[in-house]
């Protein structure tokens, strides 16, 4: 009988949490006049409103170019972090400290601080609308560092020493050795860096203004402002940007889980 | 030195990114709170010198300093909420259940989606008058008037929307560290005869204390940084007239700031970025004070 109650408590709290995003994806199937009608379904289930935001406003480009930048930004950020992390964890050489340090002082300072400054040298280097602009001052990933270099720390010596013995160069062993050994918080670290860039909403809408550049949620800003009344094609471009990510959740969730837990137990 | 270059080369790309855009940022924003653009056109090329001036202007800016008020009663209305709710979460999944997993997923998921979007959604439930919210509470004898249009009702609103989305962080916080209680301590209390409630409040939360802690500092940090959940549901409004002048109820500093960084007053938005990092630091310096003396 307890367990009965718990778990009937547990699927309200589960409904009333997903619920917005249910009733948002119910939404995108109904014709724009039944947008705000309260039945749970469509009257009759429809395309269209998918339809007129890809044909009418692009935003099966907006898809892509989110694509292009969370993909890109998490291989990039994965590879230098997981490249910076080896001799972080295994390695001594001078200024090893300090250096950590100052990577650990920048992640008290808050993010809004960044954003005039990147702004600017993105600017003076000529890269407003463009994908280096949305991606490469993000590729520093220092919470991600720290979980690699965590993990990293982990793996044997011994290991390190036979294959030095052996005379395997150094980024011999990273990439025999260090990089599939880490495998499970590399692919931590790839979902986690996809995942910021697929929501880095603030940053992309700042660094674009060429409509052709526009991501999903900056497409979704300016349709907003502009079309305040078209609530079931609103609720399809959210759909075109939430779907996506919950489907890498729910396929991933262990890694998602195990970033997050383990990033806040070390601090 | 010679042998450790590898190490070095090893580290270049990150340190190179995290030099330029990380740590030279921090001084060019200082560098940029002692000057005033002048070429709205030439936006970086016509830069004044004002010194001290954008500083001056931002302590007698009422709107600023309200800004930085709605953001305290935003964190203090946010923090404590997301904290209950994720521990009634993370308590109800801390049971040997079937299916525990499906229901933590479900509860996370919110999380890892992005705040514009979710804010979006909300706006849609909350609209008035046929948002589902609105005419749901208006079938209970509510009259809301917009939830998202009233001074009073907006920034619980948001409040509301975005203790839903984010309590799956705490969640799984908390649940990793009350499944590291060892269950002795619980079995003790058995035998002494305490009951699931005292268990709870003498075991459960002293156990978790340094968490709250560190999800107060980092809700307070998050707080003074909130932009995105803002401009998606009111964009500040609605607006409220507080001693002659008029105000928006929901005008946090991090939106006040994104207005002047929209209007190029390039300066003053660095200023006040800069004031956000002196309240940061002292928060996070008078926090981790007390958690070193309360935990030991």
């Amino acid at each position: 009988m307890k367990k009965f109650f718990l778990y009937l408590f547990l699927t309200i709290l589960a409904i009333i949490v997903l619920f917005p995003f249910i009733w948002m994806f119910m939404t995108s199937f109904k014709p724009e006049s039944e947008a705000l009608s309260l039945s749970f379904l469509p009257s009759h289930f429809t395309l269209e409103n998918f339809k007129k935001i890809i044909t009418g406003y692009r935003f099966g480009r907006y898809f892509i170019n989110s694509l292009i930048v969370s993909f890109s930004a998490a291989i990039f950020a994965t590879f230098f972090g997981s490249l910076a992390a080896y001799p972080f964890a295994k390695k001594d050489f001078p200024f090893k400290k300090y250096i950590l340090g100052m990577f650990l002082a920048s992640m008290m300072i808050p993010g809004l601080m960044f954003m005039i400054p990147q702004f600017a040298i993105v600017s003076k280097l000529g890269w407003i609308n463009t994908y280096k602009a949305m991606v490469i001052p993000h590729l520093a990933n220092v919470f991600g560092l720290f979980l690699l270099i965590q993990y990293m720390k982990t793996l044997p010596d011994a290991l390190i020493e036979a294959a030095r013995i052996d005379g395997a160069s150094e980024l011999r062993i990273f990439w025999a050795i260090i990089f599939p050994l880490s495998l499970p918080i590399i692919v931590t670290i790839f979902l986690l860096t996809f995942q910021f860039h697929w929501n880095n909403f603030l940053w992309q809408l700042i660094v674009t203004t060429k409509e052709s550049m526009y991501t999903v949620p900056v497409g979704l800003a300016m349709f907003r402002s502009a079309h305040e009344e078209l609530y079931a094609m609103k609720m399809a471009a959210s759909t075109v940007s939430i779907l996506p990510i919950s489907i890498i959740f729910l396929l991933s969730q262990r890694y998602f889980i195990q970033g997050i837990t383990k990033g806040a137990v070390k601090e | 030195m010679k042998k450790y270059i590898g190490d070095y080369i090893f580290i270049a790309p990150f340190l190179f990114i995290f030099l330029i855009f990380l740590a030279f940022p921090v001084f060019y924003a200082l560098y940029l709170s002692f000057y005033k653009v002048t070429d709205l056109y030439n936006v970086f090329g016509g830069l004044r010198f004002v010194g001290l001036k954008n500083y001056f202007l931002l302590f007698k800016d009422g709107r600023f300093w309200w800004s930085l008020l709605m953001t305290f009663y935003y964190a203090v209305l946010s923090i404590p909420a997301g904290i209950l709710f994720s521990l009634i979460l993370a308590n109800l999944l801390n049971n040997r259940l079937k299916g525990i997993t499906i229901f933590r997923g479900a509860f996370f998921l919110p999380y890892i989606l992005d705040v514009f979007v979710v804010g979006i959604v909300w706006t849609f439930l909350y609209s008035s008058p046929y948002g589902i919210v609105t005419q749901l509470l208006l079938k209970l004898g509510i009259h809301t008037g917009g939830l998202l249009s009233t001074s009073k009702t907006a920034m619980p609103s948001i409040v509301l929307a975005m203790m839903l989305k984010n309590s799956g962080f705490g969640m799984i916080l908390f649940l990793a560290t009350m499944q590291n209680i060892p269950p002795s301590l619980y079995e003790a209390a058995i035998i002494d005869g305490a009951g699931p409630l005292t268990r709870f409040k003498n075991i459960t939360i002293p156990m978790l204390k340094p968490l709250i802690l560190f999800m107060v500092i980092i809700g307070f940090i998050g707080a003074l940084s909130a932009f995105a959940e803002f401009y998606a549901m009111t964009g500040g409004g609605p607006s409220v007239v507080v001693g002659g002048r008029s105000l928006g109820a929901t005008e946090v500093t991090g939106l006040y700031l994104y207005r002047n960084f929209e209007a190029l007053k390039l300066g003053y938005a660095a200023a006040i970025s800069f004031v956000l990092l002196i309240f940061t630091l002292i928060f996070s310096f008078f926090s981790s004070k007390i958690m070193k003396e309360g935990i030991g």
